[in-house]
């Protein structure tokens, strides 16, 4: 009788295991924070709910954010899920080329990128914003539009030339891949509305006005020194409606992901011509790169070389200087992303897959209560998680300093990026075979042997995927290392701040090599392998 | 394929998760010491400034110093909210403030604990907390950066806070938003020294007259280092890394005509948190920082600041004047501290933060 139960318990461990993690750094910590928007220090009270509606400033911030999310997005949309329409089964010169290249820009952090506008354009108005944002999170429209293209059948393309002409074609195509791009655009809209880093770093450099998440940080730094309990929770109250509705949208964006039809074998999409629009399309696949990639790069490069001071001219004796200093101020901070980055990426890989497996057959609700995280803006996240694990009643039991450790940052940002895993992995879980499943029971081997051999082994691609995602998000991670004390030290954090009192040298440098090792990470499996680079697309 | 990697991704994870700290540690990161050995910093001091010298501190007096900074975003209110959340359980040992009034608030709500340090005997009372709760060191003077380029002849200059209210500039003159940083205890400061009603109004003349309000002192210094502003409000050490990387920029300090106003000087202070771990390591600290090579460096350093004890040189840029070649702003920390809250919360309302 106990065989069983024995058996069962050892293999929904991983499952609890990683349920638990969910509550101890989601849910908890979420839940206090809304239950404080209740209580001030005389009692229950209404108030912060109340001021909500008076709040005019909070008003005009979300107004702002859900503006910008919509231009950013849009952005994204024209730039992201253009390159993926042009370089995909197009006759585009280089597409081969440029196609692989449409993810490239995420392996930047947003805030480079947005060094790299404020360098060249006035970056403090709303659409220079907007245009930084939609470029910075564009790859999610391109990467998913890129798998749906691929994923369609070019036979039946092909019939729907034949029989309807190319114009109609072309628009059963766009619906074919709808799906797709639809979640980029969500993600994109998710990851612009949540960012904290990039607008305050344009608050720095002169916008004057403020979105939702800047808005909150900015009440939070000042929770002890004149603030009021309703002025301090009123961000927090709003929000509470704002992640239920991004953690749904999240949720539906990786479900329609998920669930785009597998369509089996296809055959490619025949090569479609662009004819007089061929060299001229080249444009934007061009204007994507350059405004993504190429213009960041630039601008870090010449901040290495010395253009950021006027004493002398660009040279590479001043790159020498630079790397100099970037070695003696920033390579601490370096290497503590790096740590911190390996350790987050295994850290989610590891829960993500009982996570994913539980969701795909068993509690397809899972999906939603992973997407969660990701719905929140990092700032409010790691606000919850401060107060929870330093003033909780329940989670400051970790221990006095648990929440300054570095162990503390690295299971906050495996919070924070734990649904990007799990819902990927679930969606693939949900392809794998049920018959072989439950023939692989039958086989006499102790469970955690069959889980590793049978249920894991399918996984795998992804969960290489999951890793380096994660490993590519945690290193580019501003918001929490903003607000986590353990998390300051790590390279983004520090040369947002560097960039700030004009240390752009050696700052470039830093951000170069950052730059440097999230990409040979992605690329390990070509290189070892010789995967061909599509395969990153 | 997949199988050739799995091992080596492995053992990279494996290293990662294992040397983490450690490595962390050899770096001299703040995340790194184990918790409760030795004492904790909080400074608010530019983390570029202030690193280098903690560690050396640290090595120096064998202190297995863990260091918190401040960050952009956040500045000195960030750090100061948290040492107050903390006061019933202190994290801190010491705090390193770049900006005296808020040390002078905390000293009020006793969250930091007396201690006369030796290293501080030379210090001018007027810079020290008469009960040992905090010290000064070290200041910077809230100047006007003017472009050169724009304004080419020294005449044309401005010279006083009174010029942000001038119709002669309309429009054509910027200072941070005094929410947060030194530009909140300056603007706290002025209304202490004009007086509410006359604040009221200059703070009224300034949005009439089209100001430009920007995020911080960085964004003032940039609007005119990079030409689209004439002149601006800023701090001595942004104006100074302006001019040290080769900008067409000048300092002025503000009022110094006969019955101004003065302009006004901004301390560094050190005090001891009270309840604080390693109270013997975070006094041996404070006696270093508080050290005369301190004042020194931080004055040979990029951040030019200007020594307050006779006999230490200051920064080697002309323009920035040391104690007493100028008239500087007569303000009482103290009484300033008190009401900072109170200013906070006011301008953040009328500044619609």
């Amino acid at each position: 009788m106990n065989a069983p139960a024995r058996i069962d318990f050892a293999t929904r461990a991983p499952l609890w295991a990683a349920l638990a993690f969910m509550a101890v750094f989601v849910f908890v910590p979420l839940l206090q924070l809304a239950g404080q928007t209740l209580w001030s220090p005389s009692g229950f009270t209404l108030e912060a709910w109340s001021q909500l509606a008076g709040d005019v400033t909070l008003l005009k911030q979300l107004g702002a954010t859900l503006q910008l999310g919509l231009a950013a997005t849009l952005l994204s949309l024209l730039l992201g899920g253009g390159h993926a329409w042009l370089t995909i089964g197009r006759d585009l010169p280089a597409a081969a080329l440029l196609a692989p290249l449409g993810i490239a820009p995420l392996v930047l952090p947003p805030i480079f990128v947005a060094m790299g506008f404020a360098e060249v354009f006035p970056a403090d108005g709303f659409w220079p914003c907007a245009l930084l944002l939609g470029t910075a999170h564009a790859p999610f429209v391109a990467v998913l539009a890129v798998r749906g293209l691929r994923a369609v059948d070019g036979r039946a393309y092909e019939a729907a030339l034949l029989l309807r002409g190319r114009g109609r074609a072309e628009g059963w195509l766009l619906r074919a891949i709808a799906p797709e791009l639809l979640a980029g655009c969500l993600l994109a809209f998710l990851f612009t509305i949540a960012d904290h880093g990039v607008p305050e770093f344009l608050t720095v450099k002169g916008k004057t006005w403020h979105t939702y998440a800047e808005g909150i940080f900015g009440r939070w730094t000042r929770r002890a020194t004149g603030t009021t309990f309703a002025e301090l929770q009123s961000p927090i109250v709003a929000a509470l409606p704002f992640i239920a509705a991004l953690g749904c949208l999240l949720w539906a964006a990786l479900r329609l992901r998920a669930q785009a039809p597998d369509r089996g074998v296809v055959r490619p999409l025949p090569l479609r011509p662009l004819g007089a629009f061929r060299w001229p399309a080249l444009l934007l696949p061009i204007a994507y790169l350059g405004a993504g990639v190429v213009l960041p790069l630039v601008v870090l490069g010449r901040w290495v070389l010395g253009s950021a001071q006027k004493r002398e001219p660009m040279s590479l004796d001043y790159a020498q200087q630079s790397f100099a200093k970037a070695i003696d101020q920033g390579l601490p901070d370096l290497l503590h992303s790096v740590w911190l980055a390996l350790a987050v990426a295994a850290m989610v890989v590891l829960l993500a897959l009982p996570l994913a497996r539980g969701a795909a057959r068993r509690w397809p609700l899972l999906d939603l209560l992973a997407a969660l995280p990701a719905a929140l803006p990092a700032i409010l996240l790691g606000i919850a998680l401060i107060r929870a694990f330093h003033d909780g009643p329940v989670l400051r039991q970790f221990g006095e300093r648990f929440d300054q450790s570095w162990a503390f940052a690295a299971c906050a940002y495996a919070a924070r990026f734990l649904p990007f895993a799990a819902l990927t992995l679930s969606s693939l879980a949900r392809r794998q075979s049920l018959a072989a499943e439950e023939a692989g029971r039958f086989v006499p081997r102790a469970p955690f042997v069959r889980a590793l051999r049978l249920h894991l082994q399918p996984l795998l691609p992804a969960a290489w995927s999951a890793w380096v995602l994660t490993f590519v998000l945690a290193l580019r991670e501003l918001d929490l290392a903003v607000v986590l004390p353990a998390a300051n030290a790590t390279a983004v954090r520090r040369l947002a701040n560097a960039v700030h009192f004009q240390h752009e040298d050696w700052s470039g440098v830093i951000a170069l090599l950052l730059l440097s090792i999230a990409l040979l990470v992605p690329l390990l499996p070509s290189l070892l392998a010789g995967r061909k680079l599509t395969s990153l697309s | 394929m997949l199988r050739s990697l799995l091992p080596f991704s492995l053992l990279l994870l494996t290293t990662g998760c294992g040397d983490a700290p450690a490595a962390a540690a050899n770096a001299g990161t703040p995340s790194a010491p184990a918790a409760g050995i030795g004492p904790t910093i909080y400074v608010a001091l530019d983390e570029q400034f202030s690193r280098p010298l903690l560690d050396r501190f640290a090595k120096e007096l064998q202190l297995d110093l863990t260091q918190r900074h401040d960050t952009e975003a956040s500045k000195t209110v960030g750090l100061v909210s948290a040492l107050t959340e903390e006061r019933g359980n202190p994290r801190a040992s010491v705090f390193w403030c770049n900006e005296i009034a808020q040390v002078a608030k905390l000293a009020q709500m006793g969250i930091l604990a007396p201690y006369d340090s030796p290293a501080a005997a030379d210090v001018p009372a007027q810079w020290k907390d008469p009960e040992h709760r905090w010290t000064g060191f070290a200041a910077r003077a809230r100047i006007l950066i003017v472009n050169t380029t724009l304004l080419p002849d020294p005449a044309s200059w401005p010279r006083s806070y009174k010029d942000l209210v001038d119709p002669k500039w309309k429009g054509r003159c910027a200072v941070a938003k005094p929410v947060r940083g030194t530009t909140l205890t300056h603007f706290a400061a002025l209304r202490h020294v004009l007086g509410e009603a006359a604040f009221d109004a200059f703070v009224d003349g300034m949005f009439a007259n089209d100001v430009k309000f920007l995020g911080g002192n960085g964004a003032t210094m940039r609007a005119v280092r990079d030409g689209q502003l004439p002149w601006a409000f800023t701090d001595t050490d942004d104006y100074h890394v302006a001019m040290k990387n080769g900008h067409q920029v000048a300092c002025v300090f503000p009022d110094q005509e006969e019955g101004g106003l003065g302009t006004m000087l901004i301390p560094n202070a050190v005090g001891l948190v009270a309840g604080g771990p390693d109270q013997a390591g975070a006094k041996k600290l404070i006696d270093a920082i508080l050290g005369r090579e301190t004042e020194a460096l931080l004055a040979a350093a990029d951040s030019a600041q200007i020594p307050l004890r006779s006999g230490i040189p200051g920064p080697k840029d002309p323009a920035i004047k040391g104690l007493g070649a100028f008239r500087a702003m007569v303000w009482d920390f103290a009484k300033v501290g008190m009401d900072l809250n109170r200013c906070d919360a006011a301008f953040n309302k009328r500044w619609h933060e």
